[in-house]
């Protein structure tokens, strides 16, 4: 066969024909001309237009957040045969569906019971009553979680009546589960929206049993987190070295993580009914990502479990490991076992290794308020400073104690920390005060490219890199990880920079 | 804890009767909270001596979000320490209003304002249940008992008919129920007679017949209740009786809403409404006045 | 290798597959079920299309507001995209759909942006029109080099009664630029489709006609329905030009606002998705007495067919050019066809997607011998199915707004070679072991039209058919 050498969408356009072809379309476009164009980049950079930028009141550029039903079907989806279902507009459900599909790679199965016009106007009982009976007779779930899209709040449809109408039509068996929440998307964000589905299944499926005698288990909440599937599957092996036993609640790992094998499973794994009902009785829960739990499901746990409920240690990077292990073997009387000492050590000597790369550099960084908060920490604990700690859906309350915290610290005073900001907002701060790196998702990466800022990939969503979810960032195992992400990204850039004398063959 | 909610036509006096009847209880002893749930957030205004108190909404938009706020913020306490909130909501022909109802619900019982301690909690609901937002006092875990207010003028019963028909909806599936019909009386003839027989086909009754009396808006001039203003008129003891019965009241039912062939015919009968006279219908006045053929022709 | 079904085998799998649903619901589907009939004119009543998903059965429609901002305003490079309403839909949305574009982001390209209102709950109280007016004022400030603005509406904007209108007039006056308010909220109609015609209408309300090209020749033509994913628009345009023809437009695939707006001189529209644009085609007919036609640059059989057909409406010097550049393309055509097609030869496909494609890329599978067995629509109307079953051929199973369940089960039954469908089928569709192409996004590469895109397509469809992953799927101790 003749080798065809074929030239596709990252190399075709190279092509002189088609720069030519690029000119002449070029006469009807009535663009800015080259330098025009380059002062007013120059000046979406300058200290002037920062000003501006950071007064913004209406308008959002570039937010690092996402609404609350995406949230709620990812809790929704680490329950054992769980179909969520979305009660709304159809659009919203692709759009979700679609966006876990990119980061995870994954398939991601989710209903919605298309109200229309109509719907907005009479309400959406009859969409609910059909839609069930349709999700239940074609998918054979165990569970529906039921959460709303924006239109169905607005209109503000009852899930609580709807549902039981719905039951006395006949779309589901009489006491088929159907744990619902309202998940309005115009409050708190995505992970808001796992807060309240995560309550919504707590409190639906232990609905009418009781709290029996303390068990030896602790729970474990995940919480909205792209890397559940190496996260779970770590946190999980924790525990068992520490011979603790535990149930986690809304195990999306399995789900997340099918084989290809001439099968597809519509539901693998997750937390069943009765580890559901028997987690009531555990000695605590420990809500990994305390900002996926803080408001609705705590105050369940808190209240009506009357449990102790750890919500603020994310057992991420060496000191977030430590307590997280310490509270775990407080609670449960179980000691932190050798084998864990020695994965400390290995993480510490990781560091030691990488420190000169990262000691003194400056970083940015944005995301979800407890990721960004704990990978702060765990930068620090590298040497590194922040300089720019952004959170779209962090709260004033988080980003003022974040400050306060982060003010103390020897490598943390130099960091301001912008609650509420957007991603435009953050490219005017690296613009006018650079960094040397920046830790975030795959939406970084176009101003990472403008202001030659290396983008160590660490969030969600993360569309363009393959795998990453897969590896664990909690434990002393995801200390390494994130450190090598961090400091190979580094290395990347300085091979990239380097001239002809510095490109050293041993860093 | 009972939860009470008083819906009726717009214009009909629901705050007035509400806030009359809520001090009754409170010089009873009673622990009461009023949530207004109308836009206007003229709910709370006789128990507070103000205007208007600042609403829920109100200040969500000036802090931010509703998250930002504090329960100490929007609630206020009154005469006979009644707890006082607002919801509010936007101007007429904007926004949703029925959204700000949800929003403020919510917002109360995240923050805790629903204490144990408290006898009973009122909310005052904009005119009829127009959308799923002005139902939310009825949804699950709220409301349990519906008084609605009326008159003897025709719009008042057709209104609370249709609020029937919206009680109807949640009695279903939840507790909801209606406690009865209030007449706040508008002088208009047999209006006893007329609310008694209303109340009948709906399957209610009337708890009360509060009868007009300028005391109510004398008291309203100074921003009081009458109870607060004159606690000795006679019109006091009206709301206090009112307020007895629906303290005592067992008649819980779910209403039995009549079509409007049956309401009209009830109308007729007590001559609010005349016999429709099918010979006129699409006439012009041309044609009526015998006009028409000459000039057809 | 998988061998098509026939009409009875096809018809019997309509009915198995259905018997799981609700009496109703299976009563429902069946009418957008069909299988093929070649000899037919029209698909008439026999298969129902553009009509309501059923509720809860997994469809893989999306809204008005997808078809809009996703689809055809999205595009427009040089105007800021506004997604008016709660952050969801403009976040998901964002940069996903690979309508490439030149410029440079946030300076004078804003396609690659989520730029939002974020509605609060105090907006949906009080009404947005009020942060509205401030934002676009912000706009302005932040983009000097913005050439427009659009309003996308979501849901909750329509919910509240919000008068977009009133508030675009005013601030177009008060900014000087075009602002241009879309009612595309999500609940609209029944898929995407709706928020295309939305957007068109919005188009020919506020931006055709408005300005007058600099320039005229006899030659002018503009291309309609190409949103250039991966580059395809540039891939056709670089054909036309050769053919002597002049674009001056680009609808709206790396569009400027300036293109469209001038639109209203050209001599001949050329329609790649007939579903999106037919509207503003028919209106600018109608109107400015613009004739227009369909055409298809997938394959070089259909190339050849389109090129020769678009150079039918102009004069000898466009046909002899005509000629000359299916001439100049003939032998490496044949060169990527003799390297694929042994690999490729009588493969069978299974489509399911939006707009033109299951129809249009029939021809490109055929010139590399393979046979498309069964094919959906994901928002296509009546007239789009009456294109298809002349393209495809008899027993081909038709299935128009697929659930999951039943593209799941149709594959099972029909086991074909390569499943082309979109990002919310590929991970189904490849744990049950079967090739896949993501055919919205050309799964990350691209462009397929044109000569240059049919490369890439014939390189692309046999590293999906041929990938050694996928012959694997079964471990060797369990062959036996």
């Amino acid at each position: 066969m003749k080798e065809l050498n074929i030239a596709d969408h990252n190399t075709l356009f190279k092509r002189e024909e088609y720069q030519t072809s690029r000119q002449k379309k070029k006469a009807f476009e009535n663009c800015a001309s080259a330098e025009e164009v380059q002062k007013t980049a120059e000046y979406t950079r300058s200290a002037e237009y920062k000003e501006k930028n950071m007064k913004r009141e209406a308008l959002t550029i570039n937010p690092s957040k996402a609404c609350q039903p995406l949230g709620a079907i990812l809790a929704a989806v680490g329950f054992d045969g769980c179909l969520p279902y979305v009660h709304g507009s159809q659009g919203c459900t692709a759009y979700f569906r679609s966006h876990f599909n990119r980061h995870f790679k994954e398939p991601f199965a989710a209903v919605s019971d298309s109200m229309t016009e109509d719907s907005a106007v009479f309400g959406g009982q009859k969409n609910m009553i059909a839609g069930l009976k349709n999700a239940h007779d074609i998918y054979k779930p165990k569970m529906i979680a039921v959460s709303t899209t924006c239109m169905a709040e607005v209109i503000g449809d009852d899930l609580n009546a709807f549902i039981k109408n719905s039951r006395k039509e006949g779309s589901v068996p009489e006491r088929f589960p159907i744990p619902f929440a309202h998940t309005p998307s115009f409050v708190g964000s995505h992970v808001t929206g796992y807060d309240n589905m995560m309550r919504g299944m707590l409190f639906h499926l232990t609905h009418g049993t009781f709290k029996v005698a303390e068990t030896e288990k602790i729970n474990i909440i995940p919480g909205f987190d792209g890397y559940t599937v190496g996260n779970i599957a770590e946190i999980k092996r924790i525990l068992d070295l520490m011979d603790v036993k535990y149930i986690v609640l809304g195990d999306n790992s399995d789900i997340l993580n099918t084989p290809m094998d001439g099968e597809f499973r519509l539901y693998s794994g997750g937390t069943t009914i009765e580890q559901t009902k028997e987690a009531m009785s555990s000695k605590a829960t420990f809500s990994l990502l305390g900002d996926s739990t803080y408001k609705a499901t705590a105050e369940l746990l808190k209240n009506d479990w009357m449990q102790t409920y750890v919500g603020d240690v994310v057992p991420l990077g060496v000191s977030g490991t430590d307590k997280f292990l310490m509270k775990v073997s407080e609670i449960t009387g179980k000691p932190i076992p050798k084998e864990l000492e020695k994965e400390r050590g290995q993480a510490l000597d990781a560091i030691a290794d990488s420190n000169y790369y990262l000691h003194g550099k400056k970083f940015a960084i944005y995301g979800d308020p407890s990721y960004v908060e704990a990978i702060t920490d765990f930068l620090m604990e590298c040497g590194a400073e922040p300089k720019h700690v952004v959170s779209t859906n962090g709260t004033k309350r988080w980003g003022k104690e974040l400050t306060k915290k982060l003010a103390g610290l020897e490598f943390g005073k130099k960091a301001t920390v912008h609650h509420g900001a957007d991603l435009w907002q953050l490219r005017s701060l690296m613009a006018t005060e650079p960094v040397d790196f920046l830790i975030g998702n795959t939406h970084g990466k176009i101003m990472a490219k403008e202001l030659n800022v290396p983008l160590v990939r660490i969030g969600f969503p993360i569309f363009d890199r393959h795998h990453l979810h897969r590896y664990p960032v909690f434990g002393y195992k995801g200390v390494v990880n994130l450190l090598q992400w961090t400091v190979n990204t580094l290395l990347e850039d300085l091979d990239r920079n380097a001239g002809e004398h510095n490109f050293d063959y041993v860093r | 804890m009972r939860q009470c909610a008083i819906y009726g036509k717009g214009g009909i006096g629901k705050s007035t009767t509400t806030q009359n009847l809520v001090a009754a209880m409170a010089e009873a002893k009673q622990r009461v909270m009023i949530v207004g749930c109308d836009p206007k957030a003229d709910s709370t205004r006789l128990i507070l001596h103000a205007k208007s108190q600042n609403t829920v909404m109100e200040l969500a938009a000036k802090h931010g979000s509703v998250e930002d706020l504090e329960l100490e913020d929007v609630m206020q306490t009154g005469f006979g320490d009644v707890k006082c909130v607002e919801a509010g909501g936007p101007e007429p022909g904007v926004g949703c209003a029925g959204r700000g109802v949800i929003t403020a619900i919510n917002f109360l019982e995240e923050e805790g304002a629903y204490t144990p301690d408290l006898d009973f909690v009122f909310y005052d609901v904009l005119g009829d249940v127009v959308c799923g937002g002005f139902a939310m006092p009825i949804r699950e875990n709220k409301a349990e008992e519906i008084y609605i207010v009326v008159s003897g003028e025709m719009m008042a019963m057709y209104a609370a008919n249709n609020i029937c028909k919206g009680i109807m909806k949640y009695a279903a599936t939840g507790k909801v129920r209606l406690g009865g019909l209030i007449c706040n009386s508008r002088n208009t003839d047999r209006e006893i007679d007329l609310i008694e027989a209303l109340a009948r086909k709906l399957g209610t009754q009337m708890i009360h017949f509060v009868p007009r009396d300028n005391t109510v808006q004398r008291a309203e001039l100074r921003r009081m209740t009458v109870v607060e203003y004159d606690p000795k008129a006679k019109q006091a003891d009206e709301y206090r009786a009112l307020a007895k019965k629906i303290t005592e009241n067992k008649n819980l039912v779910i209403p039995t809403p009549i079509t409007m062939d049956e309401l009209e015919e009830l109308l007729m009968e007590f001559g609010i409404m005349e016999e429709e006279n099918t010979a006129i219908v699409g006439k012009t006045a041309a044609e009526e006045s015998g006009l028409g053929q000459a000039a057809s022709a | 290798m998988s061998t098509r079904m026939t009409k009875e085998a096809a018809e019997t799998a309509i009915k198995e597959v259905l018997s799981v649903y609700p009496a109703v619901s299976r009563e429902d589907r069946e009418k957008h079920l069909y299988v093929n009939d070649s000899s037919v004119e029209s698909v008439g009543s026999c298969l129902s299309a553009n009509r309501k998903s059923l509720p809860g059965v997994m469809t893989i429609r999306g809204c008005a507001y997808a078809g809009s901002k996703g689809v055809v305003w999205g595009p427009v490079k040089d105007m800021v995209h506004i997604s008016h309403g709660p952050v969801g839909c403009g976040q998901y949305s964002w940069g996903t759909r690979r309508n490439y574009a030149t410029g440079q982001t946030g300076v004078d390209n804003f396609i690659v942006m989520q730029i939002t209102s974020d509605f609060s709950e105090k907006d949906i109280v009080f009404g947005g029109d009020k942060k509205l007016e401030g934002l676009l004022r912000e706009i302005k400030e932040m983009f000097p080099l913005a050439k427009g603005i659009s309003i996308q509406s979501e849901c909750p904007v329509g919910l509240i009664g919000d008068d977009i209108e009133a508030v675009a007039k005013r601030m177009t006056a008060e900014l000087g630029l075009p602002i241009v308010p879309v009612r595309c909220e999500g609940f609209r109609g029944v898929s995407q489709s709706l928020g295309h015609h939305i957007a068109n209408d919005t188009v020919r309300d506020h931006v055709l006609g408005k300005t007058e090209p600099d320039t005229t020749t006899p030659y002018d033509v503009a291309i309609l329905g190409d949103y250039n994913i991966g580059g395809d628009a540039w891939a056709s345009r670089i054909i036309l030009e050769e053919m002597g023809l002049r674009v001056v437009a680009q609808w709206s695939g790396d569009a400027t606002i300036k293109e469209m707006q001038s639109s209203h001189k050209a001599k001949l529209n050329l329609l790649h998705c007939y579903r999106s644009m037919n509207y503003i085609a028919r209106h600018m007919e109608e109107k400015f007495g613009i004739p227009w036609m369909e055409y298809n640059f997938f394959g070089p059989s259909k190339i050849e067919d389109s090129v020769r057909a678009v150079a039918a409406k102009f004069d000898k010097k466009i046909q002899d050019n005509a000629e000359k550049v299916i001439a100049k393309h003939k032998e490496r055509m044949a060169e990527v066809v003799a390297a694929f097609k042994p690999r490729l030869e009588g493969k069978k496909v299974m489509l399911y997607v939006g707009g033109l494609r299951p129809r249009h890329v029939i021809g490109a599978f055929e010139d590399l011998g393979m046979e498309v067995v069964g094919l959906g629509y994901e928002f296509g109307h009546n007239d789009d199915y009456d294109r298809t079953i002349k393209e495809a051929g008899d027993a081909t199973l038709i299935y128009d707004d697929v659930t999951a369940y039943e593209l799941e089960e149709f594959t099972k039954r029909i086991k074909p070679d390569l499943v082309g469908s979109g990002v919310k089928e590929k991970y189904v569709l490849q744990k049950m072991g079967f090739p896949f192409r993501q055919m919205h996004s050309w799964d990350y590469s691209g462009p397929y039209h044109g000569y240059d895109g049919f490369e890439v397509f014939a390189r692309d469809m046999d590293m999906a058919v041929n990938a050694p992953v996928f012959k694997t799927t079964t471990p060797p101790w369990k062959t036996a």
